[in-house]
């Protein structure tokens, strides 16, 4: 991948497709085993509606930054009525841009103290 | 056609609503993408109902409702877009007829059938122009009437529980019973004898003069004896009212301001309390500030004071000018108070006999007693305003009738090109619906104009003027109704149309089938009958009217200037100056004053001693009304002499001063005799008003109780006599218009009595014009609906003619070729015109005979079923019937018969 940064990769990716794109690195995943895998991940910091995973699951597919596939062997319990996705080689890059993007802003705050070296915020003299 | 399939058998609540919610989604949606979601959604609901129970279900569904709602509109627009775009590329192509796809969503469906509904609409914008006009006026007068009727009758006092407050009125057992004031010992005993009220209060009005930095000024002032405020639940806007406390002679006067008349004197400046103000050359105390919108329709008043009676005055049982209003205990009937005051009335009746003879007791609620006098002249506006609203209904279903009929064709291809019946029937019904929108939010603006001008108009003779407002419920029932009958009507005949289908009706085209012409005509039938009933009912208040101004008032009105000075206390002597100082000014022929100008009402009443026929002792002697008047108020007025003479400024007859009585008065009491030289005294024995005084002269009786009703006995007193008498009026001749001449005469005035206020300044002329306002007002809105009404009901048969003409021009053609002259077929329209208002005549007449006599209240020397009234609308509304008929009449004489025998 070119680090060339291209215009649209400065635009931030919202809460939800880049914890969609998150969740599919590890591999391909239905709707709501997708929900349900990011509400454990964030701690239920983040929590999807089925429109709203509709939504943006329509979005990236639109972009081509996921794709529907059928699974290779059928997972107990498979219905076929369930669409399974997965990240394209597109997608990828965009995750991996959005974290670029993230880490370039928490290195900002580092530079200001805001945060420690290791992502910890300095803490005052005389405590712990 | 759900999307997303059909549910399973055992699916939750939830569940099965969240499918039924995507029905909401464009057709355009994929079917697998909706099952896909409600997969989805079905898994998250199992999981939260099996983790967390219903609770967690319902809050699942909770969430996702937003969101849903979102992806729905977002779906929308995209469908939209790329409609828009596919129907840029067609549009040459397509046409206006677009065959209905059943697959289309209920969004979807209804969005096209406005679509198509606004486009037909525009299409004929003639028919929706005069639909929406009608509409808007039927609404519009109906809103601003029904809120009038709703500010004035309706809505409860703006008092705190306003059931729970009574006025308390003292009256004879005459018949009529006559009702006066009480006096300030009754009022007392009152207060302390009785158990069912709570709170009681007394009240009278007086005019005040305010000394302030510049000119003194006059105000409406409500002298109170207990807590009045108490009684009506109110609080200030800051300060206090007043209390029993104020009520005491040694306590500093207090006074309560308006709110208007607070910002008048100060500006909205909130540190008035405590200040000191002149009023009526005493020093008061304010005390508080009522706020805005305040408003005590029994007494209208810019300020309240405490009347501080002395110990003396207390006992008083001689003068009757209290009006008295209590609060009853909860749960106390308004009978149960009556029962008890009029036990309280006995005791007085047996233990002050003297004062107290035929002294009755009751209650009446303070609305009641407010509203009563108005409510017939309301009731009769919404009865009329009613009719609007039927003759609207009628209307808007006759249009659509129209329209359904003219459209057999056109529905007959649709149906043919597979559209569903009830499709064809909700497109009509959109129509409707889109027209009452429109008509309503015309109405709504039309509405707000009448309202605004019927309050400008009426600010002096209704109650509770403040509290009208322009009514939304009013607003929506009108709509609603006109709504529903809109479709009601079109219903019908749009359920007929819609099954036409035959290759025949499609030939027809635009000419359309014969059908509803029987129901169109029978509704321009009751259209015709209501404009009769609305035409009788404006016709009888127009005579009504007429009669009422060309009452005689019994002297001259014109070029007569009035205007009124609280010079009570001041000598006769300086009053007299300020006459001949006025006397002397250009263009003024002459001047007097009196204590009430004529037609202004009763004025103030006394008992009538005639010293030959003394009073036997258990019987009080009968009161009658009294004016005080200088020498010269009769030639000044112009009211003429029936019998001896005029008093002169000295007269002193047999050491008496002369007295002058009506002919009303004289007729009463001397009937068939002469009354000259009679000797009468007015007065409670004991403290008579004048000593012996003999009549000189009877003077022609002027109107005082109003136009429409027979004058009051009167008895003329001198000036000198009465001294005490607090406010006068003067009233100027003058040679040419009245205007001309009031700053000279305020001049003179303000010259002779610098710390008196001028008020109420008005031409004779304006005080009679005010006082038929109400019966003008009432023939006026009555009569602009009946114009309304009857050019409506022309519109309708004209509508009706032109229609059977179109439909029958196969026929007349015909018949003109076979040898019809033109006048034959023109008298044949005009005949069938002739029959539809001859119809509506009948009718009309018949419902007018049974509803006039409601309103003969209201009329004045009309009787409610009078014949040249009827005889005359009778006449107009077959005229105007004849009239509508005439142009589709010389449409009908132009067919061209071969052209009528060639078009299919």
């Amino acid at each position: 991948m070119s680090e060339h940064r291209k215009p649209e990769a400065e635009a931030p990716l919202s809460a939800q497709v880049f914890q969609i794109l998150l969740s599919l690195l590890d591999g391909d995943m239905h709707g709501y085993a997708l929900i349900q895998d990011i509400r454990r991940r964030t701690d239920d910091e983040v929590v999807l509606t089925a429109s709203t995973l509709y939504a943006a699951v329509k979005r990236m597919l639109g972009v081509g930054w996921i794709e529907e596939v059928q699974p290779e062997e059928p997972p107990a319990g498979h219905d076929e009525r369930r669409r399974y996705y997965r990240m394209t080689a597109a997608g990828r890059a965009a995750a991996r841009a959005e974290a670029q993007r993230l880490q370039r802003l928490t290195d900002m705050a580092r530079e200001k103290r805001l945060l420690g070296p290791l992502g910890r915020s300095p803490q005052p003299k005389g405590s712990r | 056609m759900t999307l997303a399939g059909p549910a399973t058998p055992r699916a939750s609540l939830t569940s099965r609503a969240f499918r039924a919610a995507l029905r909401l989604l464009p057709s355009t949606f994929a079917p697998g993408d909706a099952r896909e979601l409600a997969h989805i959604y079905e898994a998250l609901d199992a999981e939260t109902r099996r983790t967390r129970g219903w609770p967690g279900a319902a809050l699942t569904f909770a969430r996702e409702l937003p969101d849903l709602a979102h992806l729905v509109v977002r779906e929308h627009a995209a469908a939209w877009r790329a409609e828009r775009m596919r129907r840029r590329q067609l549009r040459r192509i397509a046409s206006y007829q677009r065959p209905y796809s059943e697959d289309t969503s209920m969004i979807e469906s209804l969005l096209q059938d406005v679509r198509y509904a606004a486009r037909a609409l525009r299409k004929n914008a003639s028919f929706a122009a005069i639909a929406v006009a009608t509409l808007a006026l039927g609404i519009g007068a109906n809103t601003a009437i029904f809120s009038v009727v709703n500010g004035v009758l309706l809505r409860p006092l703006a008092v705190r529980d306003p059931d729970r407050v009574v006025t308390v009125m003292s009256y004879s057992a005459t018949v009529p019973p006559s009702v006066y004031g009480s006096s300030p010992a009754n009022f007392m005993d009152l207060r302390s004898d009785t158990r069912a009220a709570s709170q009681f209060a007394a009240f009278s009005t007086s005019p005040a003069t305010v000394v302030g930095p510049g000119e003194p000024e006059s105000f409406q002032a409500v002298t109170t004896v207990g807590d009045i405020f108490g009684v009506l639940g109110v609080r200030p806007l800051f300060g206090r009212t007043l209390t029993p406390n104020d009520d005491s002679p040694s306590a500093a006067a207090a006074v309560v301001l308006s709110h208007e008349t607070w910002q008048r004197l100060y500006g909205e400046d909130r540190s008035v309390i405590g200040r000191t103000v002149t009023i009526n050359r005493k020093p008061c105390v304010i005390v508080g500030v009522m706020p805005p919108g305040f408003r005590f329709d029994a007494a209208p008043a810019d300020l309240w004071m405490p009347e501080q009676w002395s110990p003396e005055f207390t006992a008083n049982r001689d003068q009757y000018y209290l009006q008295i209003v209590a609060r009853l205990r909860p749960g106390v009937t308004v009978e149960r108070f009556s029962a008890e005051l009029e036990t309280v009335a006995t005791r007085l009746r047996t233990d002050h006999a003297d004062f107290n003879t035929d002294l009755h007791l009751s209650a009446t609620s303070l609305q009641e007693t407010i509203v009563s006098a108005v409510r017939p002249r309301l009731l009769m506006l919404m009865g009329a305003v009613g009719f609007l609203l039927l003759i609207t209904c009628v209307n808007l279903a006759n249009l659509t009738l129209a329209r359904a009929s003219s459209r057999h064709g056109e529905f007959a291809v649709r149906r043919a090109l597979g559209a569903a019946r009830s499709r064809v029937v909700r497109q009509l019904l959109t129509e409707s619906v889109l027209l009452a929108t429109a008509g309503g939010i015309a109405g709504l603006a039309v509405g707000a104009v009448l309202l605004r001008a019927i309050i400008a108009a009426e600010r002096t003779s209704l109650p509770r003027v403040d509290e009208i407002s322009l009514d939304p419920m009013a607003l929506g029932f009108t709509i609603t109704v006109s709504l529903l009958a809109g479709m009601a009507v079109g219903l019908l005949p749009a359920m007929r149309a819609s099954t036409a289908r035959s290759m025949e009706v499609i030939r027809q085209g635009t000419r359309g089938s014969g059908a509803h012409q029987g129901a169109r005509s029978a509704l321009v039938v009751v259209e015709l009958a209501v404009a009769l009933m609305l035409l009788s009912g404006a016709g009888l208040l127009l005579r009504s009217f007429g009669r009422l101004l060309a009452v005689n008032t019994g002297f001259a009105t014109e070029r007569l200037l009035t205007m009124q000075m609280s010079v009570g206390g001041k000598s006769t002597q300086a009053v007299e100056q300020s006459l001949e100082r006025i006397r002397a000014i250009p263009g003024v022929q002459a001047a007097a004053v009196t204590s009430q100008l004529p037609v202004t009402g009763r004025g103030g009443g006394a008992w009538l001693n005639i010293v030959d026929r003394p009073t036997p002792p258990n019987e009080t002697p009968p009161a009658e009304a009294y004016r005080v008047v200088s020498p010269n108020y009769f030639a000044t007025v112009g009211i003429q002499l029936v019998r001896g003479r005029f008093p002169t400024p000295d007269d002193r007859v047999d050491h008496g001063p002369a007295v002058v009585v009506n002919q009303a008065l004289a007729k009463k009491y001397w009937p068939g005799e002469d009354p000259i030289g009679k000797q009468i005294m007015l007065g409670a024995p004991g403290n008579y008003l004048n000593p012996a005084s003999p009549i000189v002269g009877v003077v022609g009786d002027t109107p005082d109780g109003g136009l429409d009703n027979p004058p009051i006995p009167t008895v003329f007193m001198p000036m000198r006599v009465a001294p005490w008498w607090p406010v006068f009026t003067y009233v100027i001749r003058t040679s040419g218009p009245p205007e001309a001449v009031t700053s000279a005469v305020r001049r003179e005035l303000r010259a002779a009595f610098p710390t008196v206020a001028i008020r109420n300044v008005r031409t004779m002329e304006s005080v009679l014009h005010d006082s038929v306002a109400p019966a003008r007002l009432s023939m006026r809105l009555v009569g602009a609906f009946a114009i309304v009404a009857l050019i409506t009901a022309a519109l309708g048969v004209f509508g009706v003619l032109s229609f059977v003409v179109a439909q029958r021009t196969r026929e007349l053609g015909i018949r003109m070729a076979l040898g019809a002259a033109p006048g034959d077929v023109r008298r044949m329209v005009i005949a069938y015109g002739g029959r539809l208002a001859t119809a509506g005549l009948v009718i009309g007449l018949l419902g007018s005979f049974a509803l006039t006599r409601l309103i003969s209240k209201l009329l004045f020397g009309v009787a409610p079923t009078d014949p040249l009234t009827f005889a005359s609308v009778s006449a107009i509304l077959l005229g105007i019937g004849v009239l509508a008929s005439w142009i589709p009449a010389r449409r009908a004489t132009r067919i061209d018969p071969i052209a009528a025998l060639r078009s299919d």
